[in-house]
């Protein structure tokens, strides 16, 4: 495998461009080549798709952008070039396998199939949602309480101490240091002590993250972020997170969020630059897994048709080509007490489930609000599981899809969204239960979903 | 030779095809036969913006395609805005256009939605300093005053780099500047509610309500101005 320093000269001494010209002329002008060349199209009809030549076309195209173009630098406005044999190098030592956490909650990532009969894992939480500090640890103990989560995730503190958290200053360290003590807090209190954490979601630049590498925080058991910037760009600031596992060793997450309509055009296009994001996120994350994270360039949730046809085509074109360990997300446009949110969920795990992905969520409300709670985690992971044991086709799996987007797709044309309510007004917050009209939509939208054909949601 | 028409109906096309050499040379070569900068202005370029805008609403249109109309918009505005400057200083005076310098705040590298609400109001007639990402608030007011502008339109997309949206506002107040520029903030966490609490003029969730908006400040701007505010 490269060696990082490699990659880091790379980056200080490729050839340069300037980023509107990496921008358009590398990523939008050779994308669109590509998209014309494979003759790639989408029908919103489908969006899990049961072609398989497709998922293959999907991934030579996305393969040929990272050989031709490969990434770029933001800091030094270089070009970090790579020889195909690195690449595909890359893909080849893409783990296949990764324990998360420690002792009797340690829980073994995989890489999926295509329909796999195998349980998705279920990554609860609403990473990067700006969270207060007040609501902070219940919120997060309402997922991790949950016994069909295997992993926790969490949102971003944005007061510490009733101080305004900013990026890169010294309080960034307290909050990165606060949020892991909160998790570590709440998962003892939960008796799930070693379960693994993506965590040090407070760090935004590399400060919060380089302060939170200890034990006594994030543990070399836990994963970090380590983001590409839109599109296929590293900077500094990204590469130190990666250069910060070196040694310590904490697992890495590449988080590439490829804006669908944005410089790879329309969902095959950015399907294709999402394929060349994880190729290239194995050599300059040194990606230990890959977060699906694909963003509508308007509606930012990933439970729209064309973002949901992206995660569903890059999982499928890994699963057949490239086998690699990928945890996708779900960010639902709808937040807590709404029953929008749980057709969302439902939607957007049938598909990530059926096409060989893991479950993270739920990101409710965009992440953009505290609007998450433990019960729409539940809800994605009873979904999940009930897909894989059903061995849902894909073909019964988009229909299950299409009539869940009757359900909820009007949440796009509402003018402020559909963010629903905090967490301290859908939680019962001494008990910390789901509050009785929470459980009651539950409930209902479950008994739906399971009329509709997911027969064995329990 | 083409009529005057046929001229405008091509430029219109190429802002729409977003091709920057063939912008440049038509508009030229409209210029030479005789056409006024304002109608290729009015009835060509901004005719051809607005279709691309509403191509991009409708999700027929990407990014890439609003972001070549921009190239091929700039191409032909360096043409005719020495023209339209010297002949209808008056008119430009009068209308809803103006000065932006936009930028993504300090510590925030995050410049998608920037860029796009860039492009859109290129395509729109206002003419944007863009100072790109991680811009210390101090340097965004330092170009502002050195191109007298009359919009400050900044951006974050982290919560934790929104605060320094705050500061810039309370920077310009504490340098006596507050009223010599309007103030647009935007971002995916930014809401009316963030703008108006920190003492910005305004927000918009998207890239067409952000160009009526940076109108509307304009106009009022004008206002103000006449009145002697």
């Amino acid at each position: 495998m490269l060696n990082y320093h490699e990659i880091m000269d790379r980056a200080r001494s490729g050839p340069y461009i300037k980023e509107e010209d990496w921008d358009l002329q590398k990523v939008a002008m050779a994308t669109r080549r590509l998209v014309k060349k494979y003759k790639l199209k989408w029908d919103p009809e489908v969006i899990v798709t049961a072609d398989p030549g497709l998922a293959d076309t999907i991934f030579e195209a996305g393969l040929e952008l990272a050989k031709e173009i490969g990434a770029y630098s933001r800091s030094s406005e270089r070009i970090i070039e790579f020889e195909p044999g690195e690449l595909e190098e890359g893909m080849r030592l893409a783990p296949q396998t990764l324990v998360m956490g420690e002792g009797k909650d340690a829980r073994t990532l995989y890489a999926r199939k295509i329909m796999d009969e195998r349980l998705p894992l279920v990554w609860a939480g609403n990473p990067g949602a700006p969270t207060p500090e007040e609501l902070f640890l219940p919120s997060v103990m309402s997922w991790m309480q949950e016994p069909i989560v295997d992993l926790v995730t969490c949102g971003t503190l944005v007061q510490v101490d009733g101080r305004e958290v900013r990026t890169g200053d010294p309080i960034e360290i307290i909050s990165t240091r606060r949020e892991l003590q909160y998790m570590r807090q709440g998962l003892k209190r939960v008796g799930r002590p070693g379960m693994g954490m993506l965590a040090a979601q407070s760090s935004v630049s590399e400060l919060g993250d380089l302060a939170a590498a200890h034990p006594d925080y994030l543990r070399p058991c836990d994963s970090h972020l380590v983001p590409m910037l839109n599109e296929l760009k590293m900077d500094n600031r990204n590469i130190s997170r990666a250069v910060n596992s070196l040694e310590y060793g904490m697992r890495n997450a590449s988080l590439p969020c490829v804006i669908v309509g944005g410089l790879g055009g329309d969902a095959p296009g950015s399907a294709v630059v999402n394929v060349a994001s994880f190729i290239v996120a194995n050599l300059t994350c040194l990606a230990d897994y890959h977060l699906c994270h694909p963003i509508h360039i308007r509606h930012v949730a990933t439970t729209t048709r064309s973002v949901m046809w992206v995660e569903n085509i890059v999982q499928q074109a890994f699963a057949r080509n490239a086998p690699c360990i990928i945890v996708s997300d779900i960010y639902p446009k709808s937040g807590a007490l709404t029953r929008e949110l749980l057709y969302e969920t439902a939607a957007n795990a049938i598909v990530i489930t059926a096409s060989g992905g893991h479950l993270e969520g739920c990101g409710s409300a965009d992440g953009n609000a505290p609007n998450g709670t433990g019960l729409e985690a539940r809800f994605m992971g009873e979904v999940g599981h009930a897909v894989a044991r059903q061995n849902l086709s894909l073909e019964e799996a988009n229909t299950l899809v299409l009539k869940l987007l009757q359900k909820y797709e009007h949440v796009f044309d509402l003018p402020g969204g559909n963010p629903g309510v905090p967490f301290d007004q859908a939680y019962d917050m001494v008990h910390l239960r789901p509050l009785p009209e929470w459980q009651r939509m539950y409930d209902e939208v479950k008994a739906e979903v399971r009329e509709m054909g997911l027969a064995t949601l329990v | 030779m083409l009529t005057k028409q046929e001229y405008l109906e091509e430029i219109e096309q190429i802002i729409v095809d977003g091709d920057e050499e063939e912008a440049a040379a038509v508009v030229a070569e409209a210029l030479e036969a005789g056409l006024s900068a304002f109608d290729i202005l009015n009835d060509g370029l901004m005719t051809g913006a607005k279709t691309v805008g509403r191509l991009f609403e409708t999700g027929e249109f990407f990014l890439p395609e609003l972001m070549m109309t921009g190239r091929a918009l700039k191409a032909a505005m360096g043409l005719i805005t020495p023209v339209l400057q010297a002949e209808f200083a008056d008119n430009m005076a009068g209308s809803d256009t103006g000065v932006v310098v936009m930028a993504t705040v300090q510590t925030d590298i995050h410049d998608i939605g920037k860029n796009i609400v860039a492009s859109m109001l290129v395509a729109t007639g206002f003419e944007v300093v863009d100072l790109g990402v991680d811009v210390p608030i101090k340097s965004i007011i330092a170009k502002a005053q050195e191109v007298n502008a009359n919009i400050i339109g900044c951006s974050a997309l982290l919560t934790t780099s929104m605060p320094f949206m705050r500061d810039l506002v309370d920077l310009l107040k504490a340098m006596g500047q507050r009223d010599r520029f309007k103030v647009m903030v935007g971002g995916a966490s930014v809401t009316p509610l963030f703008a108006e609490k920190i003492g910005a003029d305004g927000t918009a969730p998207n890239a067409i309500e952000a160009v009526q908006l940076a109108k509307r400040l304009i106009r009022e701007q004008r206002q103000q101005q006449a009145v002697g505010i």
